[in-house]
């Protein structure tokens, strides 16, 4: 592979040229490690009439809405700040009419994405849900929200929920070649099938390394390079949820989110703070350190726990032994094609 | 004299004991991850501790922030995905899930999804999660109702309990026999089901409480245990575990966060004076 395929850019140029108003879009990670570097750079860049798609829903889902960039949400489970008498921005969305959401159970959902990753046209899911509200209570996938279908070997009533294909999957994982290959390890969740369900994918990473590190390791591979659109190095990225290796939750910046979740004003003046006013990562990083000093993000960094090498090494590397001879045969090259020769076998 | 406790953590050895040994046991967050970190410590060392997420066979060294959390461990045994989480369960290899719950009716029937009408919400819940799935197929479920309420009529279905009691729930075919809710802990009492009417009754009662206490906020005739015990007093041993594995959680919420504000002025005090 050359330099010519090299997909790194910016996370700006990366949204500006796969999001567009209107894009399903799927948030990639699940609890952790949430993409939030690209949700930022999404609601800076104000897309609008999206449909998003998330596995359950943390902050980033939060500020997503919050930012007026979502018509409807596809989710099995949205976050609420201060309990009972909080809120949150979904809630408020949901409340005023301006956001429509379907709810799936975890598996469901996660069902939808397998179905559409491997080109299936629907799925079949666990059917103990047909005796609740899911089933019955349906928004703008009305009929397609689920179908029930017969077995048509046991004859056995089987619910069913119909593949998805997002437009664009934005996700973060620890790191990255420059031509794509994305690995990602810890809490697996349904990391995996919602980049390969997607038509395009943007990749952020803690670090990008050579491709020789991911050749070694391929079990952490996720999400291969050739389905990959856009890799983007941004360190810190997932922050203020965690990336295990590299940082824990911030609990500080996550309670600051989480008490001003509940009220729309208390929600407009973080996102204006944290998201509109820092115009990447970095400014972000460098506002916070300005604002709290370095040491608080510092004490959230993953000390090493290295995971096991596993063996990637055989017997040898070559056909050809030490001496020049293929290990089989015996001869020499010299000698093969003298054989090959005799034997009338080569064309002049 | 034996050690004091706190409520929290009587709740917590409460329902840690509805672990037993060799048991495949889903966590939720919270209160259940402690029970299991107590469980595997304590009473059954070789149940394997799972999560959604795709975390299995692990052992907690701190209390998890959530259910895919792996900050909070040192490495685990086996990393599959949520997709495998759930047909594991489907299969049948899941003894027991915890659960938590907004509101409840007396088949155990739950709401986690919404106050008030879904379309419109008074109040929007978290929503389904792996609930609604892990009730339907998990041999157990132990549910905890902290925040939440008893109700006649639940705004939204969102797991399903033993739908309208007797065998119903085993009438759909849908469901493995013998599966459904358990047990009910609330910081009041614990609840069990009647084995043939599958109502909700009043087992056993935590100290200090009155059972019109519970029946207050019961909105049906709650039925109580002929052999109705109280919640026993906890060991040392349990108390001094969860006490030293999640202080914050055996201190409460409100008690927990007076202790970290305070905490933080301090801080500030330190820096202005520095």
């Amino acid at each position: 592979m050359s330099e010519v395929n090299s997909k790194i850019m910016t996370a700006n140029e990366a949204i500006r040229k796969f999001v567009h108003d209107g894009s399903s879009l799927i948030l990639g990670n699940y609890t952790v490690a949430a993409a939030m570097s690209l949700v930022y750079e999404v609601a800076r860049q104000q897309k609008k009439k999206l449909t998003v798609y998330s596995q359950s829903g943390v902050i980033d889902v939060e500020v997503l809405v919050a930012a007026g960039c979502v018509d409807r949400l596809v989710s099995t489970y949205v976050y609420r700040g201060g309990g009972r008498a909080g809120g949150s921005a979904v809630e408020r969305a949901l409340q005023a009419g301006t956001l429509q959401m379907e709810d799936y159970t975890n598996f469901q959902y996660n069902a939808r994405l397998v179905a559409g990753m491997h080109g299936f046209t629907f799925i079949p899911v666990l059917e103990g849900a047909i005796e609740t509200d899911l089933f019955r209570k349906r928004t703008f996938l009305g009929e397609d929200k689920y179908r029930v279908i017969n077995c048509p070997y046991t004859g056995k009533e089987i619910l069913t929920v119909p593949a998805a294909n997002p437009d664009v999957c934005i996700v973060h994982v620890q790191r990255a070649d420059k031509y794509g290959n994305a690995q990602y390890w810890g809490a697996l969740g349904s990391v995996a099938a919602a980049a390969l369900c997607s038509k395009r994918i943007i990749v952020s990473c803690e670090e990008i390394v050579e491709h020789d590190v991911i050749k070694s390791s391929p079990h952490l591979t996720l999400i291969p390079a050739y389905r990959v659109d856009a890799v983007i190095e941004i360190p810190w990225g997932a922050s203020p949820t965690e990336v295990i290796g590299y940082y824990n939750l911030d609990r500080f910046m996550f309670s600051l989110f989480a008490m001003a979740c509940g009220d729309a004003k208390a929600m407009q003046a973080w996102m204006d703070e944290w998201v509109f006013d820092c115009k990447d990562r970095e400014a972000y990083i460098d506002h916070y350190v300005e604002k709290f000093g370095s040491g608080t993000l510092d004490g959230f960094r993953a000390k090493a726990f290295y995971s096991a090498p596993a063996n990637y090494g055989a017997a040898f590397t070559s056909i050809w032994d030490g001496e020049g001879r293929e290990r089989n045969m015996g001869v020499t090259m010299e000698e093969f094609e003298k054989f090959l020769k005799e034997k009338g076998a080569l064309y002049e | 004299m034996s050690k004091a406790y706190t409520l929290e953590e009587l709740l917590i050895i409460t329902v840690a004991k509805e672990i037993h040994d060799h048991e495949n046991i889903i966590l939720g967050v919270g209160l259940p991850t402690t029970a299991g970190a107590l469980a595997k410590a304590l009473y059954a060392p070789h149940a394997t501790l799972m999560m959604e997420s795709g975390i299995i066979d692990f052992e907690p060294l701190l209390p998890l922030n959530h259910i895919a959390d792996a900050n909070a461990l040192r490495g685990f045994a086996y990393a599959t995905d949520l997709f495998s989480a759930f047909t594991m369960a489907y299969r049948g290899f899941v003894d027991v899930c915890f659960l938590g719950v907004a509101q409840i009716d007396k088949y155990g029937n739950l709401n986690t999804t919404v106050i008030g009408d879904y379309y419109k919400p008074t109040m929007r819940l978290p929503g389904s999660g792996g609930a609604a799935d892990f009730i339907s197929y998990s041999k157990r479920t132990v549910l905890t109702l902290l925040g939440g309420e008893f109700v006649e009529k639940l705004d939204y279905v969102t797991s399903p309990g033993y739908l309208e009691g007797g065998d119903s729930r085993d009438k759909t075919g849908r469901y493995p026999k013998g599966s459904g809710p358990s047990m009910l802990l609330t910081t009041k009492g614990v609840f069990r089901f009647d084995p043939v009417t599958k109502e909700m009754y009043l087992a056993q009662i935590h100290p200090k409480v009155r059972i019109e206490d519970i029946k207050k906020v019961v909105p049906w005739d709650l039925k109580i245990s002929p052999d109705l015990t109280e919640t026993a007093h906890p060991t040392e041993e349990e108390i001094n575990f969860v006490r030293k594995f999640a202080p914050a959680q055996a201190a409460g919420r409100k008690l927990m966060t007076e202790l970290v504000i305070s905490n933080l002025q301090k801080k500030m005090q330190q820096k202005t004076a520095g």
